[in-house]
């Protein structure tokens, strides 16, 4: 399980993160909606030990990451944008977290396919980043994150940058790879449907301030999510649309 | 036809250099009002490749120069150059490296010139290639910061969380990635050192002989013939540059 408790950190006199508190059981898939400026990507990237926070604890099974650097916490962050290494064709960007760790050669290659099947890009093996769209993109940087089973996937809205169809596969793919793998993942986002989606528990983040609810409804209820301000909008598009009798 | 002409003319220019200082390399005894020099020897090219002369120790010592700083400026500038990307005060880093630029290399050499001193590193090898590094380092340091992207940090901490160790990352994202920049600074610092005057007279105390310090000495001395061979040496690596990116350059015109 992952624990972060009381975690703080400001810039400039500024919270950023203020007294964060939550707990992630394995396996499961947390989603925490926020607009821009709200403190997510610092929530992320303290998880993932890229930054220091001011004060408070993560502990992971009950062990202290404080002074755990980055490559030994098993938790990666994955940006916004798909960060592939630009010089890798996709197949050794996939392989990059098994050629860290050592792993003997045919091991690699075996599991490198496997998952590129999964993620139906066997075709793409030896082409280089830029020669893929965006989409398969963020596939490749979805695959080369869980190909060693982290311990917890820090994800900063992956799906941002891609188009409403790209989105929607790439949400459908992330759930069924996290319900196969057991994937424990902290799911960032400012969409709500994305939210709803994939996650199996929910946040709210607004000014470095998290609120965690008990469960699906509590946090369509809450009128701070905008969940509600949503379906009533398209509702309403609907009801616009629907012709009259 | 606009495009072949300029390309004749630039390398012609280019060419006819070498033919002039290559012809005056081997010349001898050349009196007005005589076009050509009256006698051709093969004695200066000679004394170059075979005996011991001076002007094989100035080419070898501007090798060694040379590459020396090369490598001790863009491995440092690269490290460096990276530190100062993610400094707090970035800009005023940078200022800082800018500095050497402002001054001339002779008035810069002035200000340097009692550190030298007092070090006894004036008039040896050591205080050349510490001087000529005052140039070079802060060259690379300014040269490396356009790498140093956001983007290439981010590659760098992604890097991280997969689980790879500082020296994994160095070997297997930045450097393969940084490959091309390296060269060039590389050569551009090279070439700094290569044509360095100013420095390298004030801290060598004319007693270290570089090619350039050489090419004046002749020129100086009226030896014509010996000072066209030192040219042309000192031509050399750049125009291995020219032919190296020949593609590069004339595709533009």
């Amino acid at each position: 399980m992952l624990t972060i408790q009381n975690l703080h950190k400001a810039y400039h006199s500024q919270n950023v993160l203020d007294q964060v508190s939550l707990e992630l059981p394995q396996g499961q898939v947390l989603a925490v909606l926020g607009r821009s400026g709200c403190g997510k990507t610092t929530l992320l990237k303290t998880a993932a030990g890229l930054l220091q926070p001011d004060a408070g604890s993560i502990k992971w099974a009950g062990e202290s990451m404080d002074l755990v650097p980055p490559r030994e916490r098993e938790m990666v962050y994955l940006f916004q944008e798909p960060l592939l290494f630009p010089h890798l064709s996709v197949f050794e960007n996939i392989a990059y977290g098994l050629r860290v760790r050592k792993v003997k050669e045919a091991e690699v290659q075996q599991k490198v396919e496997h998952l590129l099947q999964e993620l139906e890009l066997q075709e793409h093996a030896q082409k280089k980043p830029s020669q893929l769209s965006g989409g398969q993109r963020q596939r490749v940087a979805f695959g080369r994150a869980i190909i060693f089973l982290p311990r917890v996937l820090l994800l900063d809205e992956p799906f941002a940058s891609l188009d409403a169809q790209t989105r929607a596969t790439m949400q459908k793919l992330f759930l069924r790879l996290a319900r196969k793998y057991n994937i424990t993942a902290l799911f960032v986002t400012h969409d709500v449907k994305e939210a709803l989606l994939t996650g199996d528990r929910f946040a709210y983040m607004a000014a470095g301030k998290i609120k965690i609810y008990t469960s699906r409804e509590a946090f369509i209820e809450d009128p701070a999510t905008g969940v509600r301000d949503e379906l009533a909008f398209w509702n309403s598009i609907d009801q616009k649309i629907t012709p009259l009798p | 036809m606009g495009r072949k002409i300029l390309t004749t003319i630039l390398a012609s220019a280019i060419l006819l250099t070498f033919l002039f200082f290559g012809m005056l390399s081997v010349g001898q005894a050349w009196f007005y009002p005589g076009i050509l020099p009256q006698r051709f020897s093969l004695q200066s090219w000679q004394e170059l490749l075979v005996g011991q002369s001076e002007l094989q120790e100035g080419l070898l010592l501007s090798l060694v120069l040379g590459v020396g700083v090369a490598i001790l400026s863009t491995l440092s500038g690269f490290v460096i150059s990276k530190e100062i990307s993610r400094a707090k005060y970035k800009n005023r880093w940078l200022l800082l490296a800018y500095w050497p630029f402002v001054l001339s290399p002779v008035v810069l050499a002035i200000l340097v010139q009692r550190f030298f001193l007092l070090t006894g590193m004036s008039g040896e090898v050591i205080g050349v290639l510490l001087g000529q590094l005052i140039l070079a380092f802060p060259f690379a340091v300014i040269f490396f910061q356009s790498f140093w992207s956001h983007e290439v940090l981010q590659l760098e901490e992604q890097s991280q969380t997969l689980g790879a160790p500082a020296a994994y990352t160095l070997q297997n994202v930045l450097l393969p990635l940084a490959k091309p920049l390296l060269l060039i600074c590389f050569f551009q610092t090279f070439l700094i050192s290569w044509f360095e005057y100013g420095l390298t007279q004030f801290i060598g105390l004319g007693k270290v002989k570089t090619l350039t310090i050489l090419v004046f000495k002749y020129v100086n001395e009226a030896n014509i013939f010996h000072a066209a061979l030192a040219s042309l040496l000192i031509m050399l690596p750049p125009a291995l540059l020219l032919w190296l990116n020949k593609k590069f350059i004339f595709r533009g015109i």
